[in-house]
């Protein structure tokens, strides 16, 4: 099959001002798409932005209110309509591997699936052993889902969407809590089946930086539709401006600008500001024009990502609640005290057998922010574990704000703060009863908790919320009150398992924004876990883990070098079929070969003779080549790389 | 060390004021324990273990004035005459079908046999697939008709009713203490009582415990620098004290007004004595707690406790009906000695001086249950 879907007369999915209710309230309201044939189509947007009702009411599952759904021209108004398109679709639902089933082996599981779908038994072995090389599955055909990785549990819950051959896959968040390198696989495979057998997919998203995969998507947010279409046209809908710049000192810089302008944040040792309806020069200008006096270095202007787009959509829109965030000004007269925070030694970790830390050393001082990265299993809980004085360590010695971890367990938990993934607080208690009971338990003077938990809910914007129930906030008021929680006490270490899990672009920033002030001006030491690469931009330093090593452990700046240095220049390549075009470049032996959208991604050692190079291999086929562009590495591009190299090489053990 | 322990009774009150505002927040608990509590021992109200108005059909083939007088004695309170049949397969059909207890049939020339001195049969069929009523049938019955038999024995000796006191015989003189009037109302609301505070004592705790798992809760509590201890004492000592409440409440607002349950021992031995038990017992929550992942399997494995513990309690099947083997495994089940006490205290107004090897056994097996699920708390959680 081609690229470049025949336009046909009917889309694969139209929907006409789609509305869905539960009881009383709207969970989506008035939108409007429409899904061409052999494209992917994206909808980004926050947990609880409507994207799960929308597409559980395209696979049929979710009676709706308003509009009109219909599937490659047949309305679906009936059961009887749903049940006609039910063949030519496939539908994931959201969660890692709900679909399947535990106890049963990933080939039951397939078989299950197909023949649930009535597929002939003569070609079950046939579909059954192409997808399963396809998505490298084939090793395990025997082993229990319950046992496989999460970036596997997705691949076989594809598999098993896809036996049946549909025309239409509709994926409800399919790479949510998967690492990187399983979700750039992931999106491998879907390419592939893109080029062979011409499906069209519906594909839901909490990760902005996810975006450039689709051809078209909607931006959603509070169950309604922001923008809609190509990731650059909706770009150019909010015209503006990003300058880069590093500042000393960050925080009175970031004051300063935010003074003025709404969307500004530090990343880093970075700051990032949006300026509206600036040309890049302008823009420099005007920032440079509000840091005077200030020490500026690297200023420079780039263009906006999606998620600036989105930030400024809802700032211009006016959905984004009043910047609560206050900062208390330093001096709350907490000594600098001991300027290493977590000292790891060679920190080992065996259960029954199995290595789940391996020799992990690293150093966290007093106001940095520490970022663990990796994938699932890789030990970052273990290890997490062992340093909030949970579970001793097998080997090795490690020191806690002071504390050893082999002696002093109890006086680790009472001098840190932490906060879990899952929301861990109690939501039938108020946000009041919720601080107040964690300054009782870590033993906050009586007559000092009154005045602390104020202090605390400032900072996260909680003010004016201490009555409601902790159950009833939205998801990013509650992981700041989680943070509140761990703050009550002061402690000088705070551990952040994936905070902002699923929380929205805003909610994520104004988190980030408090984490920055935590660091900078009260110099506490932050550990934090994240699955956003996009996120890990904001550490001080990041140490990778694989299998229970850590293997790199550097600030983000000098981890992207040394990803230049080892695989070369990331090149981004335009073309007019980039499937196509994409295989072509692959048996040419380039490295890191991924599509993006319309574009392909690919590492060079020297960007001029690979770009003649591809030129001659795709003007040879006749493909029309757009341009190519050398593009700065993402940590996204620098996680992959790195672990993909040492999967590589422990193949070849 | 003074401020340590400050902080730890601190830590205690904390925790525990939590878990009480998490219980009574919970709308559908709330309203679980106020049922089980008030209702549904209220509804025990007209519940009798008797014989009451049982249904008797007559099969009568000698139409005499004698087989009327016989038939007259089948009356309520205990009997009710449900009519008159033609022929003995008709009363299979009806005690079949249930719509009759017991089928009386009279053989013809009843009346002259009985009056000539020749012996005569009368039939009972009885339905006996309720043990309790169907031996309570066979027996009246029993006793009626060898009554009229003997009454007519005696009329055809001449002899009066009065004239019995001429005849040597042993007069059963019988005395029911505890209960005077045989009050089922007693013991059906207090059997009731005790079993709801077991369900409580083991659900309550539970659900408590497992509903950090599920929620995540117990994350953030095992990284705060909480004890094992400090985490399941408070959910032990909310529940107990909830506990409490609830069978003061039972106590003074149904068990007395409404049943007139005489309180003849002790209440502060009595609610020692449930403080106690609830403990133990609380025991087997948490026990619950750390194998199940969610309150429905909580549930499931409660209520696979339970079962047993009621049955080999006593609460509803007394020692005395229970074969050897499984008389002294009654042993095991703190519910028996909860019941010993309870009936002890609450009717026979009994002591410690009595009650102390029902206490020590309560007390050695409630260590024993209560050891275990804490041990195996800390294990999970420590």
């Amino acid at each position: 099959m081609g690229e470049a879907a025949p336009l046909t007369p009917a889309p694969a999915v139209r929907v006409q001002g789609f509305g869905k209710r539960y009881r009383r309230q709207a969970a989506v309201a008035g939108v409007d798409l429409e899904v061409r044939r052999g494209e992917i189509y994206g909808l980004i947007g926050p947990d609880g932005a409507g994207k799960s009702s929308l597409m559980k009411a395209v696979a049929g599952v979710l009676a709706f209110e308003e509009g009109s759904i219909e599937m490659f021209g047949i309305r679906i108004d009936s059961e009887a309509a749903a049940e006609r398109v039910k063949g030519r679709l496939g539908f994931m639902p959201q969660g890692l591997g709900l679909n399947l089933y535990p106890e049963l082996s990933v080939e039951e599981n397939i078989d299950f699936f197909a023949r649930l779908r009535g597929v002939p038994a003569a070609e079950i072995a046939a579909r059954k052993a192409k997808l399963l090389a396809m998505t490298r599955l084939d090793r395990f055909t025997g082993r229990p889902m319950k046992h496989l990785s999460g970036g596997m549990k997705q691949k076989l819950g594809l598999v098993c969407t896809l036996i049946h051959e549909p025309e239409l896959i509709v994926l409800d968040e399919p790479t949510t809590g998967v690492d990187p390198v399983s979700r750039r696989d992931f999106w491998a495979i879907l390419a592939e089946l893109l080029r062979e057998n011409g499906i069209t997919a519906l594909i839901s998203t909490a990760y902005m930086d996810e975006a450039e995969r689709f051809h078209r998507l909607s931006l959603m947010h509070g169950g309604r539709v922001l923008a809609s279409g190509e990731p650059d046209a909706i770009r150019a809908r909010t015209p503006g401006s990003v300058v880069e710049l590093e500042a000393e000192p960050q925080v009175e810089a970031l004051d300063r600008i935010q003074a003025s302008l709404a969307q500004a944040e530090s990343v880093g040792p970075r700051l990032r500001v949006f300026v509206d309806d600036a040309e890049p020069e302008a823009a420099v200008g005007t920032v440079a024009g509000l840091l005077k006096g200030l020490s500026l270095r690297d200023l420079h202007a780039t263009t906006p990502d999606l998620e600036d787009a989105f930030v400024a959509l809802l700032r211009r829109q006016r959905l984004v609640e009043e910047r609560a965030v206050a900062k208390p000004r330093a001096g709350d007269g907490d000594p600098p005290g001991d300027d290493v925070a977590i000292l790891a030694k060679d920190l080992t970790r065996d259960f029954d057998g199995f290595r789940a830390v391996d020799r992990a050393s690293f150093t966290v001082h007093q106001g940095d922010i520490f970022g663990l990265v990796g994938a699932n299993g890789a030990g970052k809980t273990t290890l997490i574990k062992m340093l909030t004085g949970i579970l001793p360590p097998s080997d090795g010695e490690g020191r806690v704000a002071g504390a050893d971890m082999h002696f002093a367990a109890q006086a680790i938990k009472a001098r840190i703060g932490y906060t879990s993934q899952a929301f861990s607080l109690y939501q039938d208690l108020s946000v009041l009863e919720n601080l107040r009971l964690y300054a009782r338990i870590y033993g906050v003077a009586r007559h000092a908790a009154g005045e602390r938990i104020e202090q605390v809910a400032e900072l996260t914007g909680l003010t004016g919320r201490e009555r409601q129930l902790a159950g009833r906030l939205p998801l990013g008021i509650r992981q700041r009150l989680a943070l509140a929680c761990a703050l009550v006490h002061r402690p000088r270490i705070l551990f952040l398992d994936e905070p902002t899990s699923g929380v929205d672009p805003i909610g994520r920033r104004r988190f980030w924004d408090i984490l920055v002030h935590l660091a900078r001006v009260e110099q506490v030491a932050i550990l934090i876990t994240t699955h956003y690469m996009s996120e890990a931009e904001h550490c001080d330093r990041l140490a990778l883990m694989h299998a229970g090593r850590i293997v790199a452990d550097d600030p983000p700046a000098a981890l992207k070098q040394a990803l230049r240095e080892e695989a070369g220049e990331l090149l981004e390549v335009a073309t007019d079929r980039p499937l196509a075009a994409m295989a072509l470049l692959e048996q040419a032996g380039f490295a890191g070969v991924a599509l993006f959208g319309r574009h392909i991604h690919l590492f060079a050692r020297d960007a001029h003779t690979a770009t003649r190079e591809i030129q001659t291999i795709l003007a040879g086929r006749g493909i029309g080549l757009a341009g190519v562009t050398p593009r700065p590495p993402s940590l996204e591009d620098v996680f992959v790389y790195r672990i993909t190299a040492l999967e590589q090489g422990e193949q070849r053990l | 060390m003074n401020s340590r322990l400050t902080l730890w009774w601190s830590r205690l009150a904390a925790m525990t004021v939590k878990e009480l505002l998490q219980l009574f927040r919970d709308g559908f608990l709330m309203f679980a324990i106020v049922f089980l509590f008030t209702a549904d021992i209220y509804m025990t109200r007209n519940v009798r273990l008797e014989l009451n108005h049982a249904t008797v059909v007559v099969h009568d083939a000698d139409h005499s004035a004698a087989s009327r007088e016989l038939i007259y004695r089948f009356r309520p309170p205990y009997f009710q005459l449900g009519g008159e049949i033609q022929d003995s397969r008709e009363g299979q059909a009806l005690l079949d079908q249930g719509q009759a207890l017991a089928v009386l049939d009279i053989p013809p020339y009843f009346q002259r046999d009985l009056q000539s001195g020749r012996p005569t049969d009368v039939q009972v069929l009885v339905d006996t697939s309720n043990t309790v009523l169907g031996t309570l049938a066979a027996s009246y019955s029993g006793q009626i008709i060898g009554r009229y038999g003997f009454e007519a024995a005696l009329a055809r000796m001449g002899a009066s009713e009065a004239s019995l006191d001429t005849v040597p015989m042993i007069q059963d003189q019988h005395r029911v203490w505890y209960n005077p009037n045989q009050n089922d109302a007693w013991f059906i609301p207090i059997s009731e009582l005790l079993t709801v505070i077991t369900v409580m004592a083991i659900m309550l705790p539970a659900a408590a415990a497992v509903r950090e798992k599920e929620r995540g809760t117990i994350e953030q509590l095992l990284v705060s620098p909480l004890t094992p201890a400090l985490i399941l004492l408070p959910k032990v000592i909310s529940m107990t004290l909830v506990i409490l409440a609830g069978t003061a409440i039972s106590l003074f607002l149904v068990l007395v007004p409404v049943f007139g349950v005489p309180i003849k021992g002790s209440l502060p031995l009595f609610f020692a004595v449930t403080t106690l038990y609830t403990v133990a017992t609380s025991g087997l929550g948490l026990y619950i707690a750390t194998l199940s992942r969610n309150l429905a399997q909580a549930a499931m494995l409660a209520i696979f406790i339970l079962m047993p513990m009621v049955f080999l309690s006593g609460a509803w099947t007394p020692p005395e009906a229970m074969p050897a083997g499984l008389r002294e495994t009654m042993y095991l089940s703190p519910l028996y000695y909860f019941i010993e006490m309870g009936y002890g205290i609450l009717l026979k107004g009994a002591g410690l001086d009595v009650l102390w090897d029902s206490l020590l056994g309560l007390t050695l097996l409630g260590v024993g249950i209560f050891g275990i699920g804490v041990r195996r708390f800390r294990r999970q959680f420590g």
